[in-house]
């Protein structure tokens, strides 16, 4: 599968949003979409395209924006796809992926601890990896290392 | 009865690491868990934002205790894609083979405990044994039993030794008897097939649908295996079979893992014989001293010398021991890595703990939970 090919698949399929789609090495080809049209898209590349395994979502703080990615497989075709979509500096936030690949639960909370990106309707948006309670967002660029922390850790009772 | 929450862990001999997994219970059925991660949690991705690119080796080591070699390995080809850098070729043959006798490490690192939470007390003192053996391989070309700092972007460290292929086929020979007297210990065992049969059952749609892979997805019957469906490395050059299962339950994760093991002794044979026939370099010879200069320490002082490449962004993908692990390496032309991101197979594995606990018996939980083949250092970072 190349980049060709999805575009004429997602095509095919009136997927809305598509901002680029361009080669990158080592998988079908990246997909930058816009955010507001992820609940269309998602079923979409899952269904239309055939991927339905979701390996991972990650974030990235680029300052002036955050870049979300999805990094999805396909057995039949035996490669990756990866989505990626631009969010807003000041509250990146974005529909979730969990109503359409299950596995994108965990991913999502973690980056959303992690990073900071908001997975809106996320099920279950709580701490994975930091305790409750942790205010900071640690892969966050103006998170420094080497810098001490207010922490302030609250102790869950159950 | 009531319903009550009780926590195994995250001290319990089943975790296998620290964590702690909540469970709801109706006397000794189980209705819910929820897995709670984060007591290992060190922060990898955000440090190595801050190392050099070299320097994220020795964190990987400490990625996954049981597999560290495999971490390397995922990391290195992520930052080379990133880089624009090649490995030469003898190096990649030797990246497979460390990779295959990690593989065979943790797998037996698995058995051994595995079977112990059964209550089986000699296979894992058999286990312990025969790990040992590729545990001295790794010491005498690495320097290390389980922290190796071995790999490096565009090649390893340093060339096998003399005559260490010869001890290699020493110890693969005395291997594969083994595998035969671990399967009569527990596939001949009455206790053991009564304790795992039709024993944390997901099926392969349910797999793929949680994320779920490695071991766990080919006993569901799925033949999906990086390494032949995305060869990287060199593993489309030797041959071998992906081990698969129908069961999709604890006994089915046990045979895939045993056949695992027999196909990398296979691998393994293959890329030795190689390693004699093909002398040749190990690290690339165009690398800037802060990348490549050879045995440099893994310190600051070896990177005196900078020099900036051009932006990239890698992604590699390989079949770890324990399921598909992926890494997400961003250069943005500085001496450290922009953002590092890593896809943990036990992670996804673990969030799938809801599909293959509930409705099981309380004394269930540590057969199921070590078929998983947990590792917490690479869950939570």
């Amino acid at each position: 599968m190349n980049p060709e090919d999805v575009r004429t698949k997602l095509a095919a399929a009136g997927a809305p949003g598509i901002i680029s789609i361009e080669p990158f090495e080592g998988v079908a080809a990246r997909v930058k979409f816009d955010p507001t049209a992820a609940t269309a898209l998602f079923p979409i590349v899952r269904d239309a395209l055939g991927f339905p395994h979701l390996s991972m979502v990650g974030g990235i703080d680029w300052v002036e924006r955050y870049e979300v990615f999805y990094l999805v497989w396909s057995d039949p075709a035996k490669t990756y796809l990866l989505l990626s979509a631009d969010l807003d500096a000041k509250a990146p936030h974005i529909e979730t992926a969990s109503a359409c690949w299950p596995s994108a639960n965990w991913h999502e909370r973690e980056a959303w601890e992690l990073v900071g990106i908001q997975f809106d309707h996320h099920p279950d948006l709580r701490h994975l990896l930091m305790p409750d309670g942790y205010q900071f967002h640690p892969l966050q660029r103006a998170f420094k290392l080497h810098e001490p922390e207010d922490l302030e850790v609250k102790v869950r009772h159950v | 009865m009531s319903e009550m929450w009780i926590n195994m862990g995250p001290q319990h001999p089943m975790t296998h690491g620290l964590w702690n997994l909540r469970v709801r219970i109706d006397g000794e059925r189980i209705l819910d868990v929820d897995p709670e991660m984060g007591y290992l949690h060190r922060g990898i991705e955000k440090i190595s934002e801050d190392r050099h690119y070299n320097e994220v080796i020795t964190l990987m080591d400490r990625t996954c205790y049981v597999a560290g070699i495999a971490w390397e390995h995922l990391y290195v080809q992520a930052a080379e894609k990133a880089l624009g850098i090649a490995p030469t070729e003898r190096s990649d043959w030797i990246r497979m083979m460390s990779e295959e006798f990690q593989r065979l490490a943790s797998h037996i690192m698995w058995y051994a405990a595995f079977v112990q939470d059964l209550g089986l007390m000699s296979p894992f003192l058999y286990g312990m044994r025969d790990r040992d053996l590729i545990l001295d391989l790794f010491q005498s070309y690495t320097g290390g039993r389980l922290t190796y700092e071995y790999m490096r972007v565009g090649g390893v460290r340093n060339d096998v030794p003399e005559g260490f292929t010869h001890r290699a086929r020493e110890v693969l020979d005395w291997l594969e008897p083994r595998f035969v007297e671990y399967d009569r210990l527990c596939m001949g065992s009455d206790i053991f097939r009564r304790r795992c049969d039709d024993l944390g059952v997901l099926k392969a749609n349910d797999c793929v649908r949680l994320g779920v892979t490695g071991p766990m997805l080919r006993s569901a019957g799925s033949k999906r295996d990086l390494r032949k469906d995305r060869p990287y490395s060199r593993y489309s050059q030797v041959e071998f079979d992906v081990a698969t299962a129908d069961s999709a339950d604890v006994t089915g994760r046990y045979l895939v893992r045993m056949e695992e093991m027999r196909q990398s002794v296979r691998i393994l044979r293959q890329v030795l014989d190689w390693l004699d026939s093909h002398p040749g370099p190990v690290l690339a010879d165009h690398l800037p001293r802060w990348l490549g200069a050879p045995y440099a320490p893994i310190g600051r002082e070896a990177y005196l010398l900078k020099r900036n490449y051009p932006k990239g962004v890698g992604l590699s993908a390989i079949e770890e021991p324990h399921g598909e692990a992926c890494a997400y390496v961003v250069n943005e032309g500085g001496e450290h890595p922009y953002r590092v991101k890593f896809r943990s197979p036990v992670f996804a594995n673990l969030s799938a703990a809801h599909h293959y606990l509930v409705g099981y018996h309380v004394a269930d939980i540590p057969p199921i939970m070590g078929s998983v083949d947990v590792c917490v250092g690479e869950v939570d970072r």
